[in-house]
């Protein structure tokens, strides 16, 4: 173990911050996405509704090792061949990033829109009662109800799209498991750096957790 | 007073219905209703649950969406699509059987987040005139408070302080005390009686026959959809004239 | 999946270099064994955790292995390593990849040889799992270059039809393979392998399973 930590030591922790840097891109863009099509699913408009349910639907269907060989290879074939653009493509990144945010977005997007609907009908009612429009009665008074609800589902797909990053693997994304596959192919020492990666792995759930406790902490009105 | 007011009917009608219908899929809530409500008017609805009172309160404010029929608040027409119904429910005040006070927000948020969003006060008016409609309901102690840390009672009437920040010139009650204990009920109607005193035009919704024979100017008793008799509270409690009128408040009294 | 040394064929049946040759050096040695294709990370878990006694998959003989605590056989295949690139590529040689993207697969003698440039010509290294998406990433663009076993290359891209080749000058001098395992309790097991392979050789067989495979 000691061999492992001196010869690839800095390497894993390199590979640590690429995870890291993964997972923040694609939760991200994943928020942005989730709170998108959560919100339009929660929208009187019918067209809206189905959107959300479509968008779920394919992106929960589709398992993440799939994805991520679609949007690596097959977004920039696509690009290439459809629209004529000869010089794009996508480095191991940016499709990461991409298949994470969609994934997570789908998962998010049902996270929030079973919050919005869990928030009492009344609260909704009585801003439009006091004539305030429905996107100021969303933002102001719906919404942070929700959200507090939601944190600790939130923070579990958190957790979950953290450890999704090693999916990214496939496509030669140079994270924690990539590169856990490469020192075990040139050390031939599995168990031992297996354990390393979980260990690194721990570190920064624990981090998250402790973040999201502060945040939860802080977000808690009625106390 | 009713006669005074008997004089000037036409300039003073604040709330016209007629014919209201409203259906939810194939069940028809509402069956044609028309009444007029008059400035400084208390009306009080009362009726069996299911009859459909609580819709109809609904529909003044558009709540509920009619399915026919026409309302007019200070003459102007809710169902006109030209109509901003944020404008109309800025004067039309509502409180909920539920309270309703926003979770996320202390009691002072609560009442100051209309008026200042609306740009119908600055930060500091709204917080002064938060703080008057707060003393007059009797919570003055309670403004920096979280809605959970409140007695229902006190909900109430933070409630309807919050609609009163609106200076509405009407308000209307969606059964305030149904979900209170017993011994709170009283500080919520004593809060309303003020209101009533003040000249404020309410639509009152409820099961408190008591409070109706005391405050109304007017009774609607409704079932099955439709207004089945309508008078002062001497005439309809005491006197009904119809045996669904008469059935229904021997079942409650 | 390590084509040609061990991969599914059309029948569905697992075949490759690996395959027949220990099939053949057990045949030739007299044991028994069970051979279970799970993948290059869990073979090496496996033989570690005491599961598996041995494994043989197209593993390179190194000295960072070795220091380990591995033990390997007798080289049975030896094979350079070359670059190749997309057919319509400009790249020339190392030169050219200063600031690029070159896809090696892991646990390879190609991999270990783009490393030994990686710091000198001044290229990034991205690790696939299989030949398979390794040459996607060239076809595709995502990658400039990828290393790969010479022999099996141009298997690969005569049998695939890939639009690839081999850049001219670009192998190195090779590693062997050699079959692999964790404990000093399986000495025995080498020797046997080792007694087996010498055999082959002499005999032919040997021969006839690699011309079978690399034609």
């Amino acid at each position: 173990m000691g061999q492992i930590i001196s010869s690839y030591g800095w390497l894993l922790a390199r590979a640590m911050g690429q995870t890291c840097l993964l997972a923040l891109l694609g939760l991200f863009f994943g928020s942005i996405i989730g709170l998108v099509f959560g919100i339009l699913g929660v929208l009187q408009n019918r067209v809206c509704r189905a959107i959300e349910v479509v968008f779920v639907d394919i992106i929960r269907g589709i398992p993440m090792m799939v994805l991520a060989m679609f949007v690596f290879f097959g977004i920039p074939y696509g690009v290439k061949n459809i629209l004529g653009v000869s010089s794009f493509t996508l480095n191991a990144l940016q499709a990461g990033t991409i298949c994470l945010a969609l994934n997570s977005g789908a998962y998010m997007a049902e996270i929030i829109r079973a919050g919005i609907q869990s928030v009492d009908r009344g609260q909704m009612e009585a801003a439009r009662s006091l004539g305030l429009p429905y996107w100021r009665a969303m933002q102001r008074v719906v919404l942070p109800q929700a959200v507090r609800t939601m944190i600790p589902t939130i923070v579990n797909q958190f957790i979950i799209t953290l450890k999704d990053t090693s999916i990214l693997s496939v496509i030669g994304f140079p994270e924690l498991v990539n590169t856990g596959k490469n020192v075990v192919a040139n050390t031939f020492m599995s168990l031992q750096t297996w354990f390393i990666v979980a260990v690194m792995y721990l570190i920064i759930i624990l981090i998250l957790s402790k973040l999201a406790k502060l945040l939860e902490r802080r977000l808690s009105y009625d106390r | 007073m009713t006669d005074n007011r008997a004089a000037d009917k036409r300039a003073a009608v604040k709330i016209h219905v007629s014919d209201l219908r409203k259906s939810f899929g194939r069940l028809e809530v509402l069956k044609g209703i028309s009444t007029d409500i008059y400035e400084s008017e208390v009306v009080v609805v009362i009726g069996p649950s299911g009859s459909g009172k609580s819709t109809f309160l609904r529909c003044l404010n558009r709540l509920e969406e009619p399915s026919g029929g026409q309302i007019l608040i200070h003459g102007v027409d809710l169902s006109d699509r030209k109509t901003d119904i944020n404008k109309v429910r800025e004067s039309v005040g509502m409180v909920f059987q539920h309270f309703n006070l926003f979770n996320n927000l202390s009691v002072m948020a609560n009442l100051t987040l209309a008026p200042v969003d609306l740009g119908r006060a600055s930060k500091e008016e709204a917080r002064q005139n938060a703080l008057q409609m707060l003393e007059r309901v009797g919570l003055a102690d309670k403004a920096d408070a979280f809605p959970a840390q409140l007695s229902g009672g006190q909900k109430q009437r933070a409630a309807i302080a919050r609609a009163l920040c609106m200076q509405p010139d009407i308000m209307l009650f969606d059964e305030p005390t149904s979900a209170l204990d017993p011994e709170m009920v009283g500080e919520v109607l004593a809060v309303m009686k003020q209101l009533a005193a003040l000249g404020m035009t309410m639509v009152i919704v409820t099961h408190e026959i008591g409070f109706a024979r005391e405050v109304a100017d007017r009774v609607l008793f409704m079932d099955g959809g439709v207004i089945v008799e309508e008078g002062t509270p001497q005439e309809l409690l005491q006197n009904p004239r119809e045996a669904r009128t008469a059935d229904f408040l021997s079942s409650v009294l | 999946m390590f084509k040609p040394f061990e991969y599914t064929d059309d029948n569905g049946d697992f075949v490759g270099i690996d395959v027949d040759l220990l099939a053949a050096i057990a045949e030739d040695q007299g044991f028994t064994y069970d051979l279970n294709s799970v993948g290059w990370d869990s073979a090496i878990a496996a033989c570690q955790a005491g599961q598996a006694d041995g494994m043989i998959a197209g593993a390179s003989i190194t000295d960072e292995r070795r220091a380990s605590g591995w033990i390997f056989s007798d080289g049975y295949y030896q094979a350079t390593q070359c670059m190749t690139v997309a057919a319509d590529s400009d790249i020339a040689g190392f030169g050219d990849l200063a600031g690029k993207t070159v896809a090696v697969k892991t646990g390879t003698q190609g991999a270990a040889y783009a490393e030994s440039l990686k710091d000198e010509y001044g290229f990034d290294i991205v690790y696939m799992d299989d030949s398979p998406t390794m040459y996607q990433t060239v076809t595709g663009g995502q990658a400039v270059a990828c290393f790969e076993d010479t022999p099996i290359m141009a298997a690969s891209i005569k049998s695939g039809d890939l639009p690839l080749r081999i850049v001219e000058g670009s192998e190195n001098e090779g590693a062997p393979y050699g079959f692999a395992v964790f404990s000093a309790d399986e000495q025995e097991l080498i020797d046997l392998f080792n007694a087996g392979l010498k055999s082959i050789r002499e005999n032919g067989v040997y021969d006839e399973i690699l011309a079978a495979y690399l034609g």
